[in-house]
């Protein structure tokens, strides 16, 4: 990597955002460089100025920014000294940008072929419209979109988000720029998509020597796609080293503590083992490293001595005044020892999910029927039992369906056909027609906490108020339960009085947690509550649902796309595609051969730093198409296919010896004999993180 | 894992009060500023006013401004200054409780509506575009002509008038807020407790939109007194020797090139109590957009 020519560098780079108190300086003296042909990640928790790097590349100067010193040079130029008139020739045209969000960054009144002419047009790379739409054509093609001369005739909504993904990245390939900057470019899409993605940029790496900044807040994915890896905290550059040499020496103890915070799918036990504690506060940095107040390895010193970033191997660099103290292996283990799961015995479910399909415009009423408007069927002909205290995870991509049941439990949708039962109980289809006994029982929570609290109510009137529908208490036991519920989610009683928008999304998703426990509910509804958190946060998050089950006696139908989060919570899977279960069993069976063709297609686009690298790019699976009414759903994208009974008769119910029911045409034995992805033991590419040099 | 603290310190009252007033946005400081000066005169005006708001011959009819008279003397030999400080109470009394009723009023009916929605809204809402649809003049008028003429020129009427001119329109917006709120999280997890509308309007759809509501209040606040002006003008409302700014403004249209200041002298006060209202209930919506974290942080 020596010889390559340096594409662009970054130093002492120092930006302020303007704050109602003043400016705020959110990059400090950041330092690095990307080297021709190199993909160069960006990984930190969000709000570590990772986005104000990228945007600083291409330019983009926000009113409410403001650079305070240092400069970016590229092409023997510095960027943030060219006035308004070189950018723009710069801009799309040698350093190309993919957003985080296809769907909004593609005017939804535009052909999509038409808003990459445009590009090509403005930069003149093409003479007319007529070949600057040859070009686009080739683009598509070369993005891997099928059938590329009718999608440029489309308009965005008529994509599929990865698709769209696809155009905006064509988009940024355009002009064949120097650098290409992509903010987050899969953290919107699937499982499944963001591996396509991933696939797609690898590709492309090798075939046309693309150079990209890649930023992200997942560092797993980065194992897949980077050469090296630059880690921030709170605006600082803390590390910067290879990719492997990242995961299997990090220097920093932010770095530790990051990757120690990834759940790991072949490893469910270990994300609880070492969390990163603690949570970034802007206004308690002290002077001197930002990660003192959480580190588990600092000095007093660490507080008041400036950081910089010291070589300590060959293009690995980190900002510790301690790196070498931590070369011993001893990696915090402290965190809380997790209780193997209790198995729970055999008793009559606490819920029960009897035939159920779910339907959206089935209320159209006779009218729309008449008229032949069927109503869509999102769930369909779904079994499923939760017995107290356990935990039943669904999963699956998005538009599988999984939400749709926990909006059904909770009587947020009527079932179309079948029941949901609580207690053998059959379940009135919507909330309001329940009694409140049942409201209590069953307690949702949602993915983003900074939607599910009232902005304007305090944390202590919004857990107050579910005592107050559901039991009968005076205002002093109201007070002493909130109180309790606070403390039972680690946040002490100060936060009664607080507003939402002074907690960090974790806080507030504990609050939710607390609104949901203070109702001593039965079954506890979790749909993607982890998803909208930090990885840090999620594993303190995870943390403490696992204790709050143990401890409340709850039960839980966690929903997720995150199979290394399911792993590690849950007593049962349910995989779901589109609205049909395709496997269930115990948790540690489904992650397990035999597989589902589809949980192992899942499993294996989860990127895991432990498996080697993919050179080539796997065949390409088509887009789903519409539910068939008879066979299997999976039909079609289907890698092993056996054959056309899979698109004419639904499949049939196997269940292997452990107890996992597949739903699947193909014979038990095939199904073990094709599974490619293999849990734990298997010998690690890698050498394992243990191995320090003394 | 450590437990997260929050620590807070008490501070004096008297001081958070001032370290509220210094976070508070510059518009609501000034709006607050010129909506104190318009209560100090309607309050003592009828004490220090030059002349009667009736008294004639208090100068040379239309002889512009001058020291003496500020906004000018109109036809009658009338001092327009003294009129328009006589007639300060009138226009926030009847303009400000007018638009008040009104936004209660509409308020709950578009929030229950956007929120309930069905046929509940489908009928509500056919409702309120019918009353949208007839002028505001000829609703005002029939609604007058029914009354009867021997309340006409009542002040409460003319309040019932104008909150029914504005309460449709309130309630469209306020149906529009509640649409969107409804839509978030916090109000499924209210449903899901299974509160009635009634409960959930108040405590969650109603402080979240407070914003649109506020800035709606003081835009329609400000049109109130030219609104009762019309109606005194057509002889409904309020009768002529009233001080009421917006029919003095009507009274004195016609001269608006002899002596433009008669006109301009109650438009421009009434101008600045608009101004006064709209960067007063801005500040105010952006201060509870913030919650009450001003006087932390």
């Amino acid at each position: 990597m020596s010889g390559a020519e340096t594409l662009l560098r970054a130093v002492d780079l120092q930006v302020s955002y303007r704050q109602q108190e003043g400016w705020l300086p959110v990059l400090h003296r950041i330092n690095f460089a990307i080297l021709r042909g190199e993909t160069f990640g960006l990984v930190g928790e969000s709000g570590c100025g990772k986005s104000t790097v990228a945007l600083q590349l291409l330019g983009y100067r926000h009113p409410n920014s403001r650079v305070d010193g240092g400069h970016i040079e590229f092409g023997g130029r510095d960027l943030l000294e060219l006035p308004r008139r070189e950018l723009d020739r710069i801009r799309g045209n040698r350093i190309s940008f993919v957003p985080q969000n296809p769907t909004t960054a593609l005017n939804p009144g535009m052909r999509v072929g038409d808003q990459v002419c445009e590009i090509l047009l403005l930069h003149k790379r093409a003479a007319d419209q007529n070949q600057a739409l040859q070009r686009v054509v080739e683009l598509f093609g070369l993005v891997g979109l099928p059938s590329p001369k009718l999608l440029v005739e489309r308009y965005p909504h008529q994509l599929s988000g990865g698709q769209q993904q696809r155009v905006c990245i064509a988009m940024a390939l355009a002009c064949d720029p120097d650098l290409v900057v992509l903010d987050e470019p899969t953290t919107g899409l699937d499982v499944t998509a963001q591996e396509q993605i991933v696939e797609l940029l690898i590709d492309l790496r090798r075939r046309i020597g693309l150079s990209m900044l890649y930023v992200t807040h997942d560092l797993g994915l980065l194992s897949q796609i980077a050469d090296r890896v630059g880690v921030m905290y709170a605006g600082h550059m803390v590390e910067i080293a290879p990719v492997a040499e990242l995961f299997r020496q990090p220097r920093h103890p932010y770095t530790r503590g990051l990757i120690g915070s990834i759940p790991r799918i072949d490893r469910p036990e270990e994300p609880a083992a070492r969390p990163l504690r603690g949570l970034l506060r802007r206004d308690e940095l002290p002077e001197g490293c930002p990660f003192q107040p959480r580190c588990d390895f600092a000095e007093a010193s660490c507080a008041t001595n400036r950081q910089r970033l010291d070589r300590v191997a060959p293009g690995h660099e980190v900002a510790c005044q301690r790196w070498r103290a931590l070369l011993a292996p001893a990696v915090a283990a402290a965190g809380e020892p997790t209780t193997p799961p209790v198995r729970p015995e055999p008793e009559p479910p606490l819920l029960a999910l009897d035939h159920l399909s779910i339907a959206y415009g089935a209320g159209g009423g006779a009218l729309a029927r008449f008229l032949g408007a069927a109503p869509f069927v999102a769930v369909h002909d779904l079994d499923l039992a939760v017995a107290p205290g356990e935990t039943l995870a669904l999963v699956g991509e998005s538009g599988s369906g999984k939400s749709t049941v926990a909006r059904a439990v909770s009587g947020l949708l009527r079932p179309y056909e079948g029941q949901v039962r609580l207690h053998g109980r059959s379940l009135a289809g919507l909330v309001r027609e329940r009694p409140g006994e049942q409201r209590r029982e069953i307690q949702y929570i949602f993915q983003n906490p900074d939607a599910s609290l009232n902005p304007r109510a305090r944390i202590g009137t919004t857990l107050a108020r579910p005592l107050e529908m559901f039991f009968d208490l005076d205002r002093r036991a109201i007070r002493a339960r909130v109180l309790e519920a606070l403390d039972d989610v680690r946040l002490d009683a100060g936060y009664a009085e607080r507003y939402p928008d002074q907690l960090s999304g974790g806080e507030r998703q504990r609050v939710a947690i607390a609104r949901a426990l203070i109702a001593r509910p039965t079954l506890l509804l979790c749909d993607e509550v982890l998803s909208a958190l930090d990885v840090s946060v999620q594993a303190n998050i995870l943390d403490l649902l696992r204790r709050l089950r143990a401890e409340h006696q709850v039960a839980m139908l966690f929903i997720s796309h995150d199979l290394a989060v399911v792993r590690s919570i849950a007593d049962k899977v349910g995989v779901l595609f589109q609205g049909r279960l395709m496997e269930l069993g115990r948790t540690a069976d489904i992650f397990s051969a035999p597989f589902h063709p589809y949980t192992h297609s899942l499993l294996m686009a989860v990127p895991d730093p432990d498996r080697p690298r993919r050179s080539q790019t796997a065949g390409r699976r088509p887009a789903a198409g519409p539910p068939k009414a008879a066979g299997c759903p999976y039909a079609g994208r289907c890698a092993w296919q056996a054959g056309a009974i899979c698109e004419q008769t639904a499949p049939p119910c196997r269940k292997t010896e452990r107890g996992v029911a597949i739903y699947c045409h193909l014979p038990l034995d095939e199904l073990t004999a094709r599974a490619h992805w293999t849990p734990s033991d298997e010998p690690a590419a890698m050498p394992a993180p243990t191995t320090f040099p003394a | 894992m450590a437990a997260v603290t929050a620590e807070r310190r008490r501070a004096p009252r008297a001081h958070r009060l001032r370290a509220f007033w210094h976070r508070t946005p510059r518009s609501f400081r000034i709006g607050a500023f010129i909506l104190l000066v318009h209560l100090i005169v309607a309050v003592t005006g009828p004490f220090w006013a030059p002349y009667g708001f009736a008294q004639m011959g208090a100068g040379i009819p239309l002889s512009g401004m001058s020291w003496a008279h500020p906004f000018g003397i109109d036809q009658l030999s009338r001092d327009i200054f003294s009129r328009v400080v006589h007639g300060s109470h009138i226009v926030i009394l009847l303009s400000l409780s007018g638009t008040a009723l009104g936004l209660v009023v509409g308020a709950i009916v578009g929030l229950l509506s956007g929120y309930v929605g069905g046929w509940f809204d489908d009928i509500l809402q056919r409702f309120i575009e019918a009353l949208i649809s007839i002028p505001f003049l000829v609703l005002a008028l029939l609604a007058m002509a029914a009354a009867g003429p021997e309340v006409a020129g009542n002040p409460v009427l003319v309040v019932l008038v104008v909150a029914l001119v504005y309460a449709p329109r309130i309630a469209r917006m306020a149906r529009a807020a509640a649409i969107d709120i409804a839509t978030r999280d916090y109000v499924t997890v209210a449903r899901l407790r299974g509160e009635s509308p009634w409960s959930v309007m108040r405590r969650e759809l109603l402080p979240n939109a407070t914003g649109v509501l506020l800035v709606e209040f003081a835009l329609r606040a400000g049109y109130a007194p030219v609104l009762i002006g019309s109606l005194g003008f057509l002889g409904f409302g309020l009768r002529p020797p009233t001080p009421e700014w917006g029919l003095m403004i009507s009274e004195n249209r016609a001269l608006l090139m002899v002596s433009p200041i008669t006109v301009l002298g109650p438009g421009l006060t009434l101008a600045s109590l608009v101004v006064g209202l709209n960067l007063f209930t801005e500040g105010f919506a952006r201060i509870l957009g913030r919650s009450v974290r001003l006087g932390e942080r």
